[in-house]
């Protein structure tokens, strides 16, 4: 492949004969996505052209947006990582919706104490507990007790709980931003600091 | 006595009961919270110039911090960040 500059990559690109730059790009595309998802195990490997043609369908549509303060080359690939990972979560987390993880959570293990606990200690978590349950319960809406379970809790992608509340991953971070902002004013409220709270769960 | 009925209120909520396993994990995210985050969108415009900071050794958390900050929270970006560095790295 032939080495360009920012500018050469945007000229070549937008000029009357791109097909070679197109084809420049999408075998860059192609080899930093195999190495970009060599984590992810089998199958991606297969996919990674789509994948490069799909993102090369959003890069050459979306070049005004290039603001050219990072190589052209990085920017390209930081498209193509999002495209592709995008759908293996989608693929990944297909088969499971919200109603199955409320459900399993709530028919699963309460978390029994562990049974080294002394009395105090195990009363004094209780205490922490129900505090804590009523902090979620009176300062959240249900849309955030939804998206703190199934993303703080079950370790669902925001990506993927957003597309089933109907959202967008962006709109989620920031719902998720302000569930934990008011629970933290709530905290210190009450005068519940996290250092306490994880010493009383031996995690401090 | 009788059977205690749960209100819809309750039902509804019933999913968000926190367990005593689940206590460790939300206290650690609340004490990380900040007032100023930035959001996904914004976390991703950066990203490009975040990693190469990285690749040629700068400390981009210290450069670009509200980033580096956004990418220890949300584990959706993190995985696209550690891709394109690794994508970066080989090509």
């Amino acid at each position: 492949m032939r080495e360009r500059t920012n500018e050469q990559w945007l000229a070549d690109l937008r000029g009357p004969n791109p097909d070679e730059a197109l084809a420049d790009l999408y075998d860059l595309l192609v080899r930093g996505l195999r190495a970009g998802l060599r984590s992810y195990g089998g199958g991606v490997d297969a996919n990674a052209e789509d994948f490069a043609q799909e993102a090369l369908i959003k890069i050459t549509g979306n070049l005004g947006s290039f603001r050219g303060e990072s190589r052209f080359t990085t920017w390209a690939q930081k498209i193509a990582m999002n495209v592709a990972l995008t759908e293996l979560k989608r693929r990944r987390w297909r088969d499971v919706s919200l109603q199955d993880l409320f459900a399993r959570r709530e028919a699963g293990d309460r978390g029994p104490a562990d049974t080294q606990l002394t009395p105090e200690q195990l009363a004094l978590q209780n205490t922490v507990l129900h505090e804590l349950r009523r902090m979620v319960d009176e300062e959240l809406t249900d849309r955030q007790r939804e998206a703190v379970v199934a993303v703080l809790l079950e370790g669902m992608p925001i990506s993927e709980v957003a597309r089933r509340m109907g959202t967008n991953q962006n709109a989620l971070y920031k719902l998720l931003h302000d569930a934990r902002k008011k629970l933290k004013r709530r905290m210190e409220a009450a005068g519940l600091s996290p250092q306490e709270v994880l010493a009383v769960f031996d995690e401090g | 006595m009788g059977l205690a009925v749960r209100s819809e209120e309750e039902l509804k909520r019933s999913f968000a009961m926190l367990k005593r396993d689940d206590v460790v994990k939300l206290v650690r995210v609340v004490a990380e919270t900040r007032d100023i985050e930035i959001s996904c969108d914004e976390c991703f415009e950066r990203l490009d110039i975040f990693a190469e900071m990285e690749l040629s050794g700068v400390e981009a958390s210290a450069a670009m911090p509200l980033v580096g900050d956004h990418l220890d929270k949300c584990a959706d970006c993190r995985s696209e960040f550690e891709a394109l560095l690794s994508a970066s790295r080989s090509t």
